[in-house]
């Protein structure tokens, strides 16, 4: 433990900054070689390739490939630039949208990307296909129609002010899909080989469950209008093997038998930089890894219990002994590189004594078993790892151990994906969870929050039958004016307002913000990052040995 | 002979049946199903109701002897549908995954006999402190952990020496490692087996007879030894071999190889009943396939044992 310690605040802050900056430099002087075969090891295969499925991170590293966007988001700025949309225009209260869109691009099985086919992907997108049981996105909120004004120009129409649309035409989940690839039914689509994009990568072989071999597409000819890399993609192919044990990613890593790895544990970080190898830990740039409450259960309804709990959480410990410097401490609810981020440090702060006189008001005693109790009910909590996350296991026992010392249990549970799931839908199981979701819009709070999406306070009205009586208008009444003002200063506004509010509520303990951490090695340049993470291979080349 | 094998493959289907049905039912009392887990536990944020629209598309909510008779049914009819977890086709599952398995296990297991049998050996034949050792061997190859040994091998030979490419590796040197992995772990039962029934045939009268006649110890081993102390070794082979096919997660984690016990191991997770549903039914079905060859075997090797199923019939 101590040595651990050491090592990590031993290691300067300024590491990876001097480690890109020397990365960036070198990338500077040598100009950029094309051909070669990039071997890429995910830790588990990608599941479903329909493109709103592609925020499980092995299928979004496989879309992000493959597929174009309408729109580009500059992960530097987060600003909406063109991409296969040349210009558009939006109306004064965001429910029409007209696209403009680039001549020339095809898919790779010879469809022409038109007018025609982005209408097709955005009424699939939009609206779900009940037939063929294609969900309806995430990210497109109150979608109506489109229409095809001519080849290259569509329009799209929403119920409501949908403000987010534009930043939701630039993300993995709205890749763009030959339209005979929207004809198949969804319990198809996992199939790689059926997904027909017209992205700089082509699918040229899968083994299902093992490995998919990407080959360039040699007249690709229409990246992202600002990308730095134009043309077609620099690799000649990129090999996307599963290797599902961390030490062995690492260790072929190091021995020379691939080229990039995604998810390194925070404790390998050090060990994979002392050998000259690049660390990249993109920000997932949405709502933190947290612990959320469910105030249903009578447990944590009462706001001073919640409150003492965030007190009682000592964030710094957890982000010192487990994580690394690229697993910032949080200080709100959302990244400090989300969109209209407020510096909430202020509400953040560790004071175990002041847990303590919370409970006390709150009328839970110590008990004899050293557990606080009150009407002769313990202050025991329970909630469930979630695997995507992590060290998130470690994570939650090292928060029971904060909270056992002002006298409040947590019991952390593995349990079956079946039991996880329905359990926590139900607050009485579960009134605690951990939670995060990355998305670079302010809609990301909404998805997070909202009843109807996410729910992740189980509030009445939404997926959960279990949920007696918890309902909080005033949170939804913001959620949803973040998703339909489409005034840009008033929006940000309005989630600094979210920010706050959350934070006051004491529904959320936020722990950290989450990055996704990949390895490369130092042969390995122009490696690029979408918003939220996810790696783009178009501009990528290996520089000779 | 014809009466005795059609006797057999009533009870196969019999088997099979069952192991549908149980299965079936297993999966149906786990908490949750694979909709739930697919669509709610999964990354795409959907609503209430897009949830309960899928549901109903599914047919997750209709009373579970209509699921029963319906997934059957189809399965009767070839129809082994999709995985809700991967997106692709049952059958293009199966595929691609029984291959490595059998070429996994098949040589793992070829691999195992002959490092028991090697054992065996020379527990009998070697010296003193050499049988010693050679008899502690089992013990300790059980005790080694799978997952340690796959790790360490790989360490060794893959990134240390850089003989054997564990990253996209060359069809030849795929399986080396893995086999050597699965075979130690699976030697040691067998070896086992092999030195306990030695030692106590090697104490028989006939065998005292038999060196009175003046036979050599190799040939005492081999002609009499042997022959007395193989059935049994076999049928155990033949059962470790059905535990290889679906068995070898860990290898096939470590090794990042495809196979049935990762197939498995994902359906069980996320209650992907049509997967879990043909891989039971395909695994009873190698099971007596197998035990249905080492009854059949067997009295080749120990006509004794020929009397039984011919006298039966």
């Amino acid at each position: 433990m101590t040595t651990t310690r050491r090592h990590i605040l031993a290691a300067p802050a300024l590491l990876p900054v001097l480690a890109a900056l020397g990365a960036r430099e070198a990338a500077a002087q040598a100009s950029p070689v094309r051909g070669g075969t990039l071997i890429y090891l995910e830790q588990q295969t990608y599941t479903n390739l329909y493109p709103p499925a592609g925020g499980f991170y092995p299928n979004g590293g496989v879309l992000n490939q493959i597929t174009d966007k309408l729109t580009y988001q500059n992960p530097q700025t987060l600003e909406i630039e063109p991409w296969i949309a040349e210009s558009w225009t939006v109306n004064a209260d965001a429910t029409e949208y007209v696209f403009r869109l680039r001549p020339g691009v095809t898919f790779s099985d010879g469809t022409p990307l038109d007018a025609e086919a982005v209408a097709r992907n955005f009424d699939t997108y939009g609206l779900g296909n009940r037939e063929l049981r294609h969900p309806v996105s995430e990210v497109i909120t109150n979608y109506q129609r489109s229409e095809v004004i001519d080849p290259l120009t569509v329009r799209f129409l929403f119920h409501r002010p949908s403000p987010g649309f534009l930043q939701g035409t630039s993300v993995i989940g709205s890749g763009l899909v030959s339209p005979r690839t929207l004809a198949l039914p969804f319990d198809q689509l996992g199939d790689a080989t059926k997904i027909i994009g017209s992205g700089p990568f082509v699918v040229a072989r899968q083994v299902l469950g093992r490995e998919l071999v990407l080959n360039a597409r040699r007249d690709y000819a229409w990246g992202p209008k600002n990308h730095p890399h134009q043309g077609r993609a620099l690799l000649d192919s990129i090999r996307i093997i599963v290797s599902g044990e961390d030490s062995v990613r690492i260790g072929a890593l190091l021995a020379g038998q691939a080229h990039v790895i995604r998810q390194i544990q925070a404790y390998d970080e050090e060990r994979v930089r002392s050998r000259g190898f690049q660390i990249f830990a993109p920000s997932t740039r949405g709502v933190n890894n947290s612990i959320v409450f469910r105030p249903d259960n009578p447990l944590v309804a009462d706001i001073r219990v919640r409150q003492a709990l965030r007190f009682a959480t000592n964030t710094q410990e957890i982000v010192d002994t487990l994580f690394s410097p690229n697993y910032p401490r949080a200080t709100s609810i959302i990244a400090s590189t989300a969109q209209g981020y407020v510096n909430l440090a202020d509400r953040l702060i560790y004071d175990p004594r002041r847990a303590v006189e919370l409970l006390e008001e709150a009328g839970w005693t110590l008990g004899p078993r050293g557990v606080r109790q009150k009407d002769g009910q313990e202050l025991v909590l329970t909630a469930y790892e979630s695997l995507p996350q992590p060290r998130n296991k470690e994570t939650l026992q090292l928060v029971a151990q904060q909270w056992a010392r002002i006298g409040v249990r947590l019991n952390v549970l593995a349990g079956d994906s079946g039991s996880r799931v329905v359990d926590n839908l139900d607050p009485a199981k579960t009134p605690v969870s951990p939670a995060m979701v990355g998305r670079a819009d302010p809609d990301v709070i909404r998805s997070q929050y909202h009843p109807l999406t996410r729910n992740a306070l189980l509030q009445t009205g939404g997926v959960s039958q279990r949920v007696r009586s918890f309902h909080d208008a005033r949170l939804n009444d913001l959620l949803d004016a973040i998703a339909s003002e489409p005034n840009r200063e008033k929006r940000l506004a309005l989630v600094g307002d979210v920010q706050r509010y959350i934070l006051d509520q004491a529904y959320v303990i936020p722990i950290f913000e989450e990055p996704q951490v990949f390895a490369a090695a130092p042969r390995v340049r122009g490696l690029g990052f979408e918003a939220v993470g996810r790696p783009s291979f178009y501009g990528t080349w290996l520089a000779a040995r | 002979m014809r009466r005795y094998l059609l006797q057999r493959l009533g009870q196969a289907l019999l088997v099979l049946l069952a192991a549908y049905t149980v299965a079936f039912v297993l999966l149906q009392a786990l908490p949750g199903d694979a909709v739930l887990i697919k669509f709610l536990g999964s990354e795409m944020g959907l609503t209430a109701d897009q949830i309960a629209e899928l549901r109903i598309a599914y047919g997750a909510d209709a009373p579970v002897w209509e699921q029963y008779l319906h997934t059957l049914g189809r399965f009767l009819a070839g129809e082994f549908g999709y995985s809700i977890r991967a997106g692709v086709p049952v059958a293009s599952l199966l595929a691609e995954n029984i291959r490595p398995t059998l070429v996994l296990a098949g040589l793992a297991l070829a691999a195992a006999s002959l490092l028991a049998v090697a054992l065996a050996v020379l527990s009998q034949l070697g010296f003193g402190w050499v049988r010693a050792v050679v008899r502690s061997m089992p013990p300790f190859f059980v005790a080694v952990p799978v997952f340690w040994l796959g790790i360490m091998l790989i360490q060794v030979f893959s990134f240390q020496l850089g003989l054997i490419s564990v990253i996209a590796p060359e069809p030849w040197e795929e399986l080396v490692l893995p086999v050597l992995t699965l075979a130690v772990p699976i030697s040691a039962p067998l070896a086992q087996l092999l030195i306990r029934n030695l030692d106590a045939i090697l104490n028989e009268p006939f065998v005292a007879v038999a060196r009175a006649k003046g036979a050599t110890h190799a040939w005492v081993l081999w002609r009499h030894a042997a022959r007395n102390a193989l059935p049994p070794t076999l049928t155990m082979a033949g059962v470790l071999f059905g535990e290889l096919l679906g068995g070898a997660v860990v290898t096939e984690t470590v090794f990042g190889l495809g196979g049935l016990g990762g197939l498995t191991q994902q359906a069980v997770a996320n209650q992907d009943v049509a997967v879990l549903q043909a891989i039971v039914v395909l695994s009873a079905a190698a099971f007596v396939a197998i035990s249905l060859a080492m009854d059949l075997l067997l009295p080749l090797i120990d006509p004794r044992l020929a009397t039984r199923p011919a006298g039966a019939a």
